[in-house]
């Protein structure tokens, strides 16, 4: 056996001089303009960070590209974010404009910082990922494209967190992001009865449906399971333990929409994301209806929140009756749950608006 | 090979960088890649996904850091029939020399396509499409250079932490020193997966949360404090002088109302005792208020996203833990829950879930914690109440 | 969780994975009577040794190297 458990290399080998000098020393920071931080230590010391956007899904010679960025201007370091953005770090305030000239050669925005939109946390989809209903690359590009200004400015009332995931098990904090695009299947798992009984274990995939939609086979010489569509909710949660039951398909994937949730503590508690849309069809490359919804919420927010209000806090005190209204979206019969903690939101007052 | 990429090629256009001009980039040099646009574009006509459930594939002696994945259109696109993805554990805080990442860099355009994540969701750095041939060359690379594989599966997964101490002014604890401490101890726990399901850790510096632990980290800490937070009312009057509503913007939206405003003399005073530590004020004038220095962590458990009976945010089970190395108490607290819900959690059940069916009362009497209000939100309002049955 | 790991306690292991054809870490540990974390420590020092390999399916196993 080679080599194993030698974990990644240690942080300390990694941190830029003045990082290293000024750690746990960090006494405020501003926001100098969108993009750039400056962050001044109880030393005397200032660090200057210049936020970059990247697609994510990059090749190594973007890698290199921005390396060569670092190599110039920052001492050979380099940072990424939470939200996949690219920070170029410098003591020397005469590296800022530089640095931010070199990556806009590269064609990469500079921002991502205070009351903006920040980068689009987001999944594989169609790229890599079997269970995907929905692109998630694509539909990135597609909003970041129309939202492109609020990345690079901060002129909305506080900061406005995006994720998408191409499908319901959410890989990213799509359930408490202020706006969410989730990919989710409309058809039941197509039962591939011979496939089944070579590669499933029949009582696993049983026990894998929350709401036990799936059976044994009526006819006990077919080893395979049935599925009561009346209960099933397409989760896929069936398809992830028994491949044999495949729910994906052109016609019902699409997107719905979530809004409202937040992670962080300041103000009120951390919230979740609560659906807006229940469906939109996948319409790539360009998927225009879900751009059109993203973009109004995010206008129909940007005019009615107060400062520092996030999207769940500004629905909140205004309510969910005047948020549909506002922004237009029906509310449908989908919009009501009908899961584990449903009566939780139903309203149990006579407090509403009209 | 169809290099016909009409759809893809609409994403080349806008302002927002495009990930088709770097997949076509990684293309010129890259079979593998070149027949990922062409799968891409194929999915893009057919609004379906063209790739299956992976096999088991792997590299010697660990069960996880790679997931296998083959397209359903090996035909058509044979140099990208077997595309596997490997998680590379990335180093606390995702800090780099340009030396490492070059390096990185160099092994995948050997082994692998040449397309990455910077980085995956969970934090890993993910290399995007090699052959079961290249899996234990290209980690034994990675070694090489210093790097080890992340996890997958139902293990310990990755462990990330935000920014920190490294260039923070808000982090009441060492989050970059907790991520590593943690990476270092459970390393078996992390590559050779043997629970119910995953399982992650993640640590955020201060309330704001920027990795979203609360959200998406079964074992959520939060920096905390046990004292005042810090207010220099020199700041605050120049924060006031400049025309900033400290009263409508600070006061007014302090969520208990735990700070006063002296108009007159300008000034700022708190109640420590109503201050819940939610970071607004902080967050809106971070030259005159900090955090408070007595900082330790909040540990909460239980966050994660919808499958299978719903999303969970974490909650308290711990209001404040000191963090200092080697944090033996959180490393025995963990180890605890590990083989509490490994020996009862159902195949796919995470703690939460174990948590909410045999209900908290038994697991905090099985961890030995005792129940503290800071726990809840409020007392249950029903009466059917478990008593020991003596 | 202050045991240390001894080449008799590895002996044990080795012992009883003679008799079994593949086995649990958690598994090792209840039928040696000793303690998860323990048991873990030792099987990862046994795997560094070459003395025995996991396996995976679905879950880790343990077995003896080339049984």
């Amino acid at each position: 056996m080679g080599t194993t458990d030698i974990g990644p290399p240690d942080y300390h080998t990694m941190l830029p001089g003045v990082i290293k000098k000024n750690y746990g020393k960090w006494k405020y920071h501003e926001i100098i303009r969108p993009g750039v931080l400056k962050h001044v230590s109880e030393t005397g010391d200032v660090v200057y960070t210049v936020r970059v956007g990247s697609p994510r899904l990059v090749s190594v010679d973007f890698i290199r590209d921005i390396c060569d960025v670092a190599d110039k201007y920052c001492e050979g370091h380099l940072r990424f974010t939470s939200r996949y953005n690219i920070e170029l770090m410098t003591g020397d305030i005469a590296n800022v404009d530089k640095v931010i000239e070199a990556v806009k050669k590269l064609g990469l925005p500079v921002g991502g910082t205070g009351a903006c939109i920040s980068n689009i946390v987001h999944t594989q989809g169609w790229i890599h990922c079997h269970s995907a209903a929905t692109d998630a690359s694509g539909l990135v590009k597609s909003v970041m494209d129309e939202l492109y200004d609020h990345f690079t400015n901060m002129k909305l009332p506080a900061l406005l967190r995006i994720s998408v995931a191409c499908c319901i098990n959410m890989c990213g904090a799509v359930h408490c992001s202020d706006l969410a695009i989730v990919g989710v299947h409309t058809k039941p798992p197509k039962v591939d009865n011979e496939k089944l009984a070579a590669v499933c274990e029949i009582p696993t995939t049983i026990r894998s449906c929350p709401t036990g939609a799936i059976r044994r086979h009526p006819d006990e010489n077919i080893k395979s399971v049935v599925v009561r569509e009346d209960l099933c909710m397409y989760c896929a949660n069936c398809f992830t333990v028994c491949p044999a039951m495949p729910l994906a398909d052109a016609m019902g994937d699409g997107v719905a929409l979530y809004a409202g949730g937040k992670v962080s503590n300041a103000r009120k508690p951390p919230m979740f994301s609560r659906m807006i849309v229940p469906y939109l069809p996948n319409n790539p490359p360009r998927w225009p209806e879900v751009v059109d919804i993203i973009k109004g919420v995010v206008n129909v927010y940007a005019e009615h929140a107060r400062k520092y209000e996030r999207m769940g806090e500004w629905i909140e005190r205004i309510g969910w009756e005047t948020f549909f209204r506002l922004t237009g979206i029906p509310f449908t019969e989908q919009h009501i749950d009908d899961f584990t903690h449903a009566v939780e939101t139903y309203r149990t007052t006579t407090q509403f608006k009209w | 090979m169809d290099e016909n990429t009409p759809l893809l090629d609409e994403l080349e256009k806008g302002p927002w960088p495009s990930y088709v001009k770097e997949i076509k980039r990684a293309a010129k040099k890259n079979k593998a890649a070149k027949d990922l646009l062409g799968i891409q574009e194929l999915s893009y006509k057919d609004k379906v996904t063209h790739w299956k459930h992976g096999g088991i594939v792997g590299v010697t002696g660990y069960g996880g850091g790679v997931i296998g994945r083959y397209s359903d259109v090996p035909e058509q696109f044979p140099n990208a029939a077997s595309f596997h993805t490997i998680r590379v554990n990335h180093p606390g805080g995702w800090f780099y020399t340009t030396k490492a990442l070059r390096q990185i860099c160099d092994v995948w355009e050997k082994f692998g396509s040449g397309m990455t994540n910077f980085h995956g969701s969970t934090g890993d750095i993910i290399l995007l499409g090699t052959t079961t041939e290249n899996l234990q060359p290209c980690f034994d690379a990675l070694a090489g250079i210093g790097f080890d594989l992340g996890g997958s599966g139902s293990a310990l997964r990755t462990i990330a932490g935000c920014v920190g101490p490294a260039r923070c002014e808000w982090s009441t604890i060492d989050t970059l020193n907790i991520v590593h401490d943690l990476t270092m101890e459970f390393q078996d726990e992390i590559h050779r997966p043997r629970w119910p399901y995953k399982f992650k850790i993640k640590a955020s510096g201060c309330p704001n949360d920027c990795v979203a632990a609360i959200a998406r980290a079964d074992f959520t800490i939060i920096g905390t404090w046990r004292d005042s937070l810090r207010i220099d009312q020199n700041s605050v009057k120049e924060y006031a002088e400049k025309g900033f509503d400290i009263h409508k913007l600070i006061v007014d939206r302090c969520p208990t109302d735990a700070l006063e405003w002296d108009e007159k003399k300008k000034e700022l005073t708190l109640k420590p005792e109503d201050c819940v530590r939610c970071m607004h004020c902080i967050n809106k004038m971070p030259k005159a208020i900090r955090p408070g220095v007595e900082g330790g962590a909040t540990i909460m458990i239980g966050g994660k996203a919808p499958i299978i009976k719903g999303a969970y945010l974490s909650w308290v089970l711990i209001p404040f833990m000191k963090m200092e190395p080697p944090y033996h108490e959180m490393k025995e607290l963990l180890r605890k829950i590990w083989d509490w819900w490994d020996e009862h959690g159902r195949t796919r059940e995470r703690l939460a879930e174990l948590v909410e069916r045999v209900g908290l009362k038994r697991f905090l009497r099985e961890m030995g914690i005792k129940p503290v209000p800071q726990m809840v939100f409020k007392p249950r309002a029903n009466p059917y109440v478990f008593f020991d049955k003596k | 969780m202050n045991g240390e790991v001894t080449e008799a306690l590895k002996q044990k292991i080795i012992e009883h994975l003679g008799t079994v054809s593949k086995a649990k870490n958690k598994e090792v540990a209840k039928a040696l009577g000793i303690e998860k974390h323990l048991a873990d420590k030792a099987i990862g020092e046994l795997s560094k040794e070459d003395r025995i390999e996991y396996i995976y399916l679905d879950t880790s196993y343990i077995k003896l190297k080339g049984k």
